[in-house]
């Protein structure tokens, strides 16, 4: 770091009242507003605001990086007293030399027909071209080594496509770091990471900057995350920096109203346990929904011919009616097949599931369609699952269509009746979603879900592409329909303060097998299984944990779900893993007051409850 | 490893197609009307002479059974002989039924392996002409979507589309051989003969190329690590020469094995038109003479070129993108 000495005690990045424009259909709409800041040489600053307050668009400023019809209308970026506005030249100089980029999406991020390792390479070579071919090598495997990439000497020769999304992310960081820049704009980094992959992730971020001293911008939308990972806090909001403090004194102390506001609203885990809907359902009558031993695999041709994804094992649970159950893990952990299983687009290998005491694995295409009336779906993704040709009213009636229900005026009262019932409009009958906001379109997925007056919704994350505001207000809906029509939820999600507010009993999936099902407060309170507690240990709050993550979690990612070894497929990750770990699976127990966990450590602990209750 | 149970299985296919095709063509042809030995002796050889030529040939024998002696020879790289064709030189046919040269006709073999290697040389050659033009242009157009480039290449395409081939061989050779004198153009005695032919067909295929270029090259340009290289700190040379074209080029290479493909089985009215002595000049005058081995014969070398060509592309596909290594 040649700058350092020079400027240690000058601010390293200096903002001066930096505006950005957007121009669209002749009207100008400022995006940014006089934007000021200091950054310091080895600083870390987070950034925080809600969506759409124009964080991507500040880190894009930084980086020179704006296109039409976004431009920079007045103001300063100086960087070590040089401003990278007038001096385009300048700021081109120093992009990914000086001034290094990692944004929110690693997938996408290099060329998918070159190895991670030649990118690396050509990447430090194209900005210090005095750098030997040899000596970049050595650099990238080091610095792979560095961010716990394991077998970083083989995997240097891979490319993007064999990396998952957490080691894509570290090596965009790599690749930001690996020409010793002496700023990184760190743009959602962790956002579609697993929150123990997230976290992993924000510990190397640190030790990185002790070690290379980077000053660096990291710009977030949750604020614990931002709380955590900086020294001082912005606050962004509509544009304009609204405060700016350490982490400690911006929760204590916070000044301006929307961040009062943005921690009053924070979810909890552990702190205020009315929130938590710890309501045990009545278990006397008949499940509504019951699974049994639920498997499912996938052939796939891998590098040394064919293989088999188990993607689904050992999945057990039972839903009462009127139950709220959530279903948390990962991403990869199977969630989404064992939703497939679960609506009986797919059936199972082995294992049945019953739907109000039929078998849905087995039952004929047209009983299936029949049942199908009686359990909806609501997806995840609220751009790709709405016709974008249809007019709302008619996507609204289709499913009634299908299904022979009503003449023409009936289906349009019903349709109607649905649209008031989840708080969308009745002028928006005739036209398109294309033009709704997101929170919109999953209150218009949501109501096509009930119009068929089901007894079950199976959510599939369903508010996870919501900001907090948004989510708390679908979630207050879901809780008067549940009330009104008597719904049974079943929630699949990653996001464990939702599960925390509206579950009353929750399955933890790991590589595909439920590892725990428990009541809300016995989980959060007394998890019985070591990956339930590295998941809380990871999970994003302000509040004091109840689990440390230095304790809960060993370096790594799930093992690939393709030849599992035999034994607990924990073994890997475990902090207690013993010598019976990697001979025998665990099966689920039961640990009394129908909680059960798959490990062997908590075996002996409880009742002999019976095992499905 | 990969690459030779890839090849094996690839192979191994391939043959299926090729004896599927065989077959097909062999049945065809002994359904269309026209008895290939009425031809051969000539209409005034008496009935009796042709019904013993035809059992001598085994042309009486049901279907299968002849279909069976062929594949068994063409196992053997015997593809017959031809009906018509003596091996010295003009055909054969009209009165001379009892000419005993008769016996001596071309092995089928020979005929395509005489004529193969200049329809290669010209589609090779037309070929790079056609990357010569469309590349630049494809490229140029793709880089700039909505734009002067890209409309140029739209309209270019356009024009080249709407010239029939035969108009273009004509006015081509009218002007550049007839009037200028600068290239030769009927019949073979040299690789100048090949030129103009090649231009024609270059002109004929540089549309597809120019369109797949654009839109693929347009289509990389648009996504992420493209968008983002240059936060990265790479030249908008390297962005372009290292990372768009490359990703472009799968689109591009599966085009170019189709279009070969094509060049290969049915350059029909070019060599036609410049009497280029190649495998369509070949095909044409077999199909005029029912001449019926040497029809199969191209056809099913035609079909055995088609089938390398694809595995070659499927080779290179992966070779660029390791992705398609499934
Ligand atoms: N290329 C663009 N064209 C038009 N509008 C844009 C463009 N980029 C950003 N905007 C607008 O600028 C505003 C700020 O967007 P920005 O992406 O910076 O939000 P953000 O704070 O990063 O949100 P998130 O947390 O969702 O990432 C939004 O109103 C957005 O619609
Ligand atoms: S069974 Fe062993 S490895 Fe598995 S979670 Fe329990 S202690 Fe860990
Ligand atoms: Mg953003």
């Amino acid at each position: 770091m040649a700058l350092d000495t020079a400027h240690s005690t000058e601010a390293l990045l200096s903002v001066r009242g930096l505006t950005v424009t957007l121009e669209s259909e002749g009207k100008t709409r400022a995006i940014l507003e006089d934007i000021s800041f200091d950054l310091k040489p080895r600083e870390i600053l987070s950034v925080i605001g809600e969506s759409g307050s124009g964080k991507t668009v500040l880190a894009r400023a930084l980086v020179s990086w704006l296109s039409a019809p976004l431009r920079v209308t007045s103001g300063e970026v100086l960087f070590s007293g040089s401003d990278l506005i007038a001096d385009k030249a300048y700021a081109k100089s120093l992009a990914g030399r000086e001034i290094a980029y990692v944004g929110g999406n690693p997938a996408g991020a290099l060329d998918p027909t070159m190895t991670v390792g030649a990118q690396l390479v050509e990447k430090l070579r194209a900005v210090r071209p005095d750098i030997s071919a040899a000596d970049a090598k050595e650099k990238a495997i080091r610095l792979l080594g560095a961010v716990k990439i394991p077998s970083a000497e083989r995997r240097y020769h891979e490319y993007p496509f064999q990396y998952s999304g957490g080691m894509m992310q570290r090596v965009m960081i790599v690749d930001a770091l690996i020409s010793d820049p002496a700023l990184l704009i760190a743009d959602n980094i962790t956002q579609p990471l697993d929150v123990t992959v997230a976290a992993q992730i924000l510990k190397l971020m640190r030790e990185l900057n002790a070690d290379f001293s980077t000053a660096i911008l990291f710009i977030c939308s949750s604020l614990p995350v931002a709380c955590d990972a900086g020294d001082e806090v912005m606050v962004l909001h509509a544009g304009r920096v609204v405060e700016r403090q350490s982490s400690a004194n911006l929760v204590a102390k916070p000044e301006h109203t929307y961040t009062r506001q943005l921690i009053e609203e924070l979810p909890t885990l552990w702190a205020d346990d009315r929130k938590g809907r710890d309501t045990p359902p009545n278990r006397d009558q008949q499940a509504i929904m019951s699974v049994r031993g639920v498997a499912k695999y996938y052939a796939t041709r891998g590098k040394t011919g064919k293989a088999l994804v188990q993607a689904v094992r050992n999945v057990e649970f039972d839903v009462f009616p009127g139950d709220n159950f959530g279903i948390v893990g990962e991403s990869g952990c199977g969630k989404s097949s064992l939703l497939r299983l679960l609506t009986g687009l797919e059936r199972p290998d082995a294992g049945s599931i019953f739907f109000e005491g039929e078998n849905v694995g087995e039952a004929s295409s047209k009983r299936l369609r029949a049942l199908r009336r009686h359990f909806q779906l609501v997806l995840q993704d609220p751009y790709g699952s709405l016709p974008p040709q249809s007019a709302i009213g008619s996507i609204l009636e289709e499913p009634l269509k299908i299904h022979g229900i009503g003449d023409r005026k009936e289906r349009r009262e019903r349709a109607r009746a649905a649209m008031s019932e989840v708080g969308l409009n009745e002028a928006l009958y005739d036209s398109l979603p294309t033009g709704l906001s997101a929170g919109q379109r999953q209150r218009l997925n949501v109501a096509r879900a009930m119009i068929l007056e089901p007894r079950l919704l199976i959510m599939d994350e369903t508010l996870s592409a919501l900001d907090q505001t948004e989510q708390g207000k679908l979630l207050d809906l879901f809780e008067r329909l549940q009330a009104q029509h008597g719904f049974t939820y079943i929630f699949i999600s990653h996001d464990l303060t939702m599960v925390r507010r509206v579950c009353s009993r929750i399955a933890v999936m790991y590589l595909g097998e439920t590892v725990e099902v428990a009541p809300n407060e016995r989980l959060f309170f007394d998890p019985g299984h070591p990956y339930s507690r590295a998941l809380l240990s990871a999970a994003p709050t302000l509040e004091e944990r109840r689990y440390r993550p230095e304790d809960c979690l060993l370096e790594g990612e799930p093992p690939s779900p393709i030849d599992l070894p035999p034994g607990c497929a924990f073994a890997s990750r475990c902090p207690h893993v013993f010598e019976r770990c990697h001979k025998e699976n665990p099966a689920l127990t039961s640990r009394g007051n129908h909680a059960l966990a798959a490990c062997f450590l908590d075996s002996n602990t409880g009742a002999k409850d019976s095992i499905h209750d | 490893m990969f690459i030779a149970s890839f090849l094996a299985r690839r192979l191994f296919q391939g043959a299926l197609i090729v004896l599927l095709v065989s077959a097909i063509i062999f049945t065809l042809l002994r359904v269309v009307p026209g008895d290939p030995v009425r031809l051969m002796a000539g209409g005034m050889a008496p009935e009796a002479l042709i019904e013993q030529i035809a059992e001598d040939m085994g042309l009486r024998d049901p279907i299968y059974q002849q279909f069976g002696r062929y594949v068994g020879g063409m196992l053997q790289g015997d593809l017959g002989q031809s009906f018509v064709r003596p091996a010295n030189g003009a055909s054969v046919g009209g009165a001379s039924f009892d000419d005993n040269t008769r016996s001596e006709r071309a092995e089928v073999w020979d005929l395509i392996a005489n004529t193969a290697p200049m329809t290669l040389q010209l589609a090779l050659l037309a070929m790079v002409f056609a990357l010569i033009i469309a590349v630049p242009i494809g490229v140029w157009g793709g880089l700039r979507p909505g734009e002067f480039p890209d409309r140029f290449a739209l309209y270019l395409s356009s024009v080249f589309v709407s010239l029939p081939n035969f108009w273009l061989g004509i006015v081509l050779a009218l002007v550049l051989s007839v009037k200028l004198k600068l290239l030769p153009a009927i019949g073979y005695d040299g690789f100048a003969y090949t030129i103009l032919p090649a231009l024609v067909l270059a002109v004929e295929i540089a549309p597809f190329i120019i369109r797949t270029l654009t839109v693929s090259v347009a289509g990389v340009m648009g996504q992420n690590f493209i968008d983002i290289a240059a936060v990265r700190g790479l030249t908008r040379n390297q962005i372009i020469f290292h990372h768009a074209l490359k990703n472009s080029a799968v689109p591009l290479l599966n085009l170019l094995g189709v279009q070969f493909s094509m060049l290969l089985g049915g350059v029909l009215v070019i060599e036609f038109i410049f009497d280029y002595p190649g495998l369509g000049l070949l095909t044409i005058n077999a199909v005029m003479q029912r001449d019926f081995p040497l029809i199969q014969g191209i056809a099913i070398v035609t079909a055995a070129a088609f089938v390398l060509i694809n595995i070659v592309v499927d080779l290179c596909a992966t070779a660029i993108d390791p992705r398609l290594e499934y």
